[in-house]
């Protein structure tokens, strides 16, 4: 062990012993109160905590509560830590989304499972994710999954793939570009698909 | 591309059933944490919620 801790020991019945995760991830939040009180989307979104240990992660996410309990117009989000969930932070800016929707209050599992396999490192492109965010609204919760690389074909298709069989996901999922997000709000297509 | 392929040596994976061994093992608010009042409601689950808002000189 080239850390000389020796502590990866995978038993759950070692639990005082951090398990360190390959990133440090950043929860953000923003709450349909602050939009309500403020114009700028921006400012509504606060950082609440940076994690880097399984241990941690549980801490965290046993005491907030899952997308069902939150109000519509809340919008959580876990990012790898130093990566703003924003469209201009630099690492994003190029890059896209993974989507898949569901009706109010089903989302959780989803949520819970998209987070395990980020911090988990179970994506082969792995290096692409930035982060994940939950979008809690009156009728339905959407899950977005971001990346960096938008215009990496190969990247996106193989991450879109996974995702979807991690959640279990059986519908046909769509990846956005930033870009055109941001330009063509509503109207930008769809730009990989995966409906395997 | 190939550079990714089986993924990079050295990497921590956990799988989901690894991590989900964790799950009920680890209820208290990680060190450090700390969140605004007007965060609490919103986003925290009902049992530390509460505890923000007990009034221990009541008795």
């Amino acid at each position: 062990d080239e850390s000389g801790s020796g502590n990866l020991l995978r038993s759950p019945a070692t639990p005082l012993i951090p398990h360190p995760l390959e990133n440090s991830w950043t929860l953000w939040f923003a709450s349909p109160a602050a939009k309500n009180k403020q114009a700028a989307w921006e400012s509504s979104l606060r950082l609440i905590y940076t994690f880097s240990t399984v241990q941690e992660f549980w801490s965290l996410y046993n005491n907030i509560h899952p997308p069902s309990k939150l109000a519509p117009g809340a919008d959580l989000y876990c990012f790898k830590h130093k990566i703003e969930p924003k469209w201009e932070d630099p690492i994003c800016a190029n890059g896209g989304k993974w989507s898949v929707n569901c009706t109010r209050g089903k989302a959780d599992t989803l949520w819970l499972y998209t987070l395990l396999a980020m911090i988990g490192e179970q994506f082969d492109y792995g290096d692409e994710i930035c982060g994940a965010v939950v979008n809690v609204r009156g009728k339905q919760e959407k899950i977005g999954l971001w990346t960096k690389t938008a215009t990496n074909e190969a990247a996106q298709t193989s991450i879109g793939r996974q995702w979807k069989e991690l959640l279990d996901y059986n519908e046909t999922i769509g990846f956005i570009f930033h870009d055109e997000a941001k330009r063509l709000e509503r109207s930008a297509k769809n730009r990989h698909t995966n409906s395997d | 591309d190939d550079e990714y392929e089986g993924g990079v040596t050295g990497q921590r994976k956990y799988t989901r059933d690894f991590l989900l061994t964790f799950s009920d093992q680890f209820n208290d608010l990680p060190s450090g944490f700390e969140i605004g009042p007007d965060m609490v409601d919103a986003l925290m689950s009902g049992h530390v919620a509460a505890s923000h808002l007990v009034d221990r000189d009541s008795y």
